[in-house]
This record gives C-alpha cells, sequence and structure tokens, in this order.
C-alpha cells in the first residue's frame, strides 16, 4: 500500500496497550511492568479520507454498539530484524505515521471479562486508518516530543505528547523483537493518550501528530455501501 | 510460501478456541455460544520439517517455561470474501491443511488471568507449523468425518475425530466473515481436540490427520 510518497507491504500490525499515563488512569488499568502489545490484521487498513465503516451488526445491537477512535504514533519497520537491542533500534526504523486504532470498545470490555481474546474488536474493516504520510527517521529528529491530538467533527478529543510515552519507542522494539522476527513495512502503534470516546456515522475524525500531519476519515454506516 | 505444490500468500491466521468439546472440559472453559477466534502472524509460520524454535525468553524463566502442542484442521481462502453466507462457504475454500497452534501456555494463562491480551503467547517464530500440503475440498468430501491426531516422540497425545467440532466449517465462515474480509491465501485453524500437552526441546512432534498425511517438527532451542 501507498502512503504518501511511500510504498509499503507490511506482514503485521502490532498495537502497543496502557502506554500512556492519562489512558491508563481514564481506562482505570494497571500501570504495565512490561509493554503490553495486541496484533491488527491487514484488513483494517484504510488510508486518509477512506472512510471508516461502521458494522451494521454493531449499530444495531444495544450491547456491543459502541465504537472508539485511539489516535496513536505509529513507526514502520525497515529491514527484517530479530532480538534488536535498545541502542540499535533507531537503525530499523524507516519512519512514522499516524494511527487511529478504532475499536469496539463495548464487544472489547465484554471479552475481558469472560477472559476470551479481544481481537474482534480491533480488527473489522476500515478499524485501522494510517497515513497521511511516512516522515523518515532523520525529518522527525526526537520521536517523543511530538504533539499529538485528535477532533471529532472539529471538537478537540485528545490533546497529549508523545513525551507521555511510558515505554519509548526503542523499548517497544527492543521487547517485541524478544518475541518476534518483524519485517521490512510491518507497523507498530505505540499506544494512545487520554480522551478516548465514541464515535458514530456522520462523524469526521481528524488525527493529527505534529511535523507528520493530519489524517482524517468519515465514519459511515456498513448498508450505506450499497 | 510453498505449502506441499500449491503456493500460497497468506495475510492473516484466524484460529478458532475452544471448539473441541473434549478439549473445552479439560481446560475448564465455558462452552460458547459463537464461535471464540484470535489472531497469529505470519511470522509464526513453518512449514512441514522446519524446526520450531523454543525461545529463550521462555526457557530462561521458570514463571513460563511451558510450552504446548495443539493440532488442528485448517482450511485455506480460495477468492476475496465478506458476509458469506454458511451454505455458500465452501465456495470461499481452496483446501484443507493440518496445522499447529503452538502455544506459550504459562504466559497465556498469567497473561489471561490480569485480562491482558494474550497475544504474544501465541506468535513466537516458529509457532504456526503447516502443511504438508493443501487438499482440495473435491478430495475430502466431508471434513467433518477425519481422524486427527498428535504423537510427541511416538507416543500419541492427541486421537480425536472433526465430527467432534462444535462449530463447523461453514458456521466458521460465516461468523469470522462478518468481522473481517478474508483474502485468498489467509488460513483459518478450527481449533483443537482433547490432549493438549507440553513439549521440550529435542522432541519430535507428527500432526495428522486423515487424508491429508503428517507434518514432523523438531524441537529446538533459540541460540543467541
Amino acid at each position: 500500500m501507498k502512503i504518501g510518497e511511500i510504498t509499503i507491504n507490511p506482514t503485521k500490525i502490532i498495537c502497543v496497550g496502557t502506554n500512556y499515563m492519562d489512558h491508563i488512569e481514564e481506562t482505570k488499568l494497571d500501570v504495565p511492568k512490561e509493554p503490553v502489545f495486541f496484533p491488527k490484521t491487514l484488513n483494517c487498513l484504510i488510508k486518509d479520507k477512506e472512510p471508516i465503516i461502521y458494522p451494521t451488526f454493531l449499530y444495531n445491537n444495544p450491547k456491543i454498539n459502541r465504537i472508539d477512535y485511539e489516535v496513536e504514533l505509529a513507526f514502520i519497520i525497515k529491514d527484517t530484524c530479530k532480538n534488536v537491542s535498545l541502542n540499535k533500534a533507531y537503525e530499523h526504523i524507516l519512519g512514522y505515521t499516524i494511527f487511529n486504532d478504532i475499536t469496539a470498545r463495548k464487544m472489547q470490555i465484554k471479552d475481558i471479562l469472560s477472559k476470551l481474546p479481544w481481537f474482534r474488536s480491533k480488527s473489522f474493516d476500515t478499524f485501522a486508518p494510517i497515513g497521511p504520510r511516512i516522515l523518515t527517521h532523520p525529518e522527525i529528529g526526537d520521536p517523543h516530543n511530538l504533539k499529538i491530538k485528535l477532533k471529532v467533527n472539529g471538537n478537540l478529543k485528545q490533546n497529549s505528547n508523545t513525551k507521555n510515552l511510558l515505554f519509548k519507542v526503542p523499548d517497544l522494539m527492543e521487547y517485541i523483537t524478544k518475541f518476534f522476527t518483524m519485517e521490512a513495512g510491518d507497523i507498530i502503534a505505540t499506544g494512545t493518550p487520554g480522551g478516548i470516546g465514541p464515535i458514530k456515522p456522520g462523524d469526521l475524525i481528524e488525527a493529527s501528530i505534529e511535523k507528520i500531519g493530519t489524517l482524517t476519515n468519515e465514519v459511515i454506516l456498513e448498508k450505506e455501501l450499497n | 510460501m510453498k505449502i506441499g505444490k500449491t503456493n500460497i500468500n497468506p495475510t492473516k491466521i484466524i484460529c478458532l478456541g475452544r471448539n473441541y468439546l473434549d478439549h473445552i472440559k479439560e481446560t475448564n472453559s465455558p462452552i460458547p455460544t459463537e464461535p471464540v477466534f484470535f489472531a497469529k502472524t505470519v511470522n509464526t509460520l513453518v512449514t512441514n520439517g522446519g524446526n520450531i524454535i523454543y525461545p529463550n525468553v521462555l526457557s530462561s524463566n521458570k514463571d513460563y517455561n511451558k510450552v504446548d502442542h495443539e493440532v488442528e484442521l485448517a482450511f485455506i481462502i480460495f477468492q476475496t470474501c465478506k458476509n458469506v453466507s454458511a451454505k455458500r462457504a465452501y465456495d470461499y475454500i481452496r483446501g484443507y491443511t493440518i496445522f499447529l497452534d503452538i502455544t506459550a501456555r504459562s504466559m497465556q494463562k498469567s497473561d489471561r488471568m490480569i485480562n491482558l491480551p494474550w497475544y504474544r503467547s501465541k506468535n513466537f517464530d516458529t509457532f504456526g507449523p503447516i502443511g504438508p500440503r493443501i487438499v482440495p475440498c473435491s478430495e475430502i468430501a466431508d471434513p467433518h468425518n477425519l481422524n486427527i491426531q498428535l504423537k510427541v516422540n511416538e507416543n500419541i497425545k492427541q486421537f480425536s475425530n472433526t465430527k467432534h467440532m462444535l462449530f463447523k466449517i461453514p458456521e466458521i465462515l460465516e461468523y469470522i466473515s462478518k468481522y473481517v474480509t478474508l483474502v485468498p491465501g489467509d488460513i483459518v485453524a478450527t481449533g483443537t481436540p482433547s490432549g493438549i500437552g507440553s513439549i521440550l526441546p529435542g522432541d519430535i512432534l507428527e500432526a495428522s490427520i486423515e487424508k491429508i498425511g503428517t507434518i514432523t517438527h523438531k524441537v529446538i532451542l533459540e541460540e543467541i
């Protein structure tokens, strides 16, 4: 897929959970001792200006009808790597982009409480807007000093700075590559700050990170496609 | 990747949990009212004869040092599909193969206990052996009547039949494709029967399904 001017062929998307203190406080989760991560599948990916499709069977079921936005800084892997040390982490990073980890929140909470995997709540088609471009590592300088925010219909909902990341980009690379091999184009999303909340069909979502730009996606109900 | 004579390019691996009643009982899990599924990533895939690498981060930590075998029937997606109805399911299936859902069990349990995702316990490199070939649907008239077994060092550990699957293949495809678009080459593993148990470096695993064949994998300790 093409993100801005750069073509990537990701084989996986790894998302870090509970990685901003303000988000940890609002979700009443424990502060993790080591990074917490989960996958999204590639069917989730959409680009800037493409619609987020709100699944009809969620919309029609009050028990599971809530979908949230989560703006995140993501980094893209440059080359195949495993067991990367902290001081070599940046050598394996192609660049940075904006990622929106769309989540079926009620379904996720219900699955967590039932001790079930929460994959399904995170991996509906279009639940991972990404873009609008990839800024290379030299262009970004310090990835831990970037304003990050999200607006719904022009109203500011999330507003933080990547300096508030609990585990920094090199920590995440070292930790995740202990578990598995990363390939060129793979996407790692670093977690969301506080201020998460619901979206509904018709909403316009604008996710911005300083230096990178703004990722804009409208929410539409699934059946409206036909 | 090449499985037998067939090339596939999977973009995802969807695994069913809790889909054999005997396995549900041995794990003391409730019987699901709808299919339970999770993802494995493609870094886990290893073809017949390849080694299963026992990760150093598990072998060096007694709290995490238990890795289990789980033999499963898998089906491969034939064409892009979303919202497939059960009665049309087989139109979207290319064929069947054997899949091993290798799982870091102690890590999975401790993660689940504290409400964490248990992705990491399932997705170490080489934790998804697959093969030895893909048998087309036309050669397996009924995928729900196949003996399925797993041996560790020639001792039978799992032995069942795919007729004991709680959710059958058409229901599984209908359910999963409500959530995600599946594309050609994607892999869906249908769950494991009872008899799961641990493996150790040096072990030889042989997973067999009637009409498909056997995959054989040696477990070796990761070298750092």
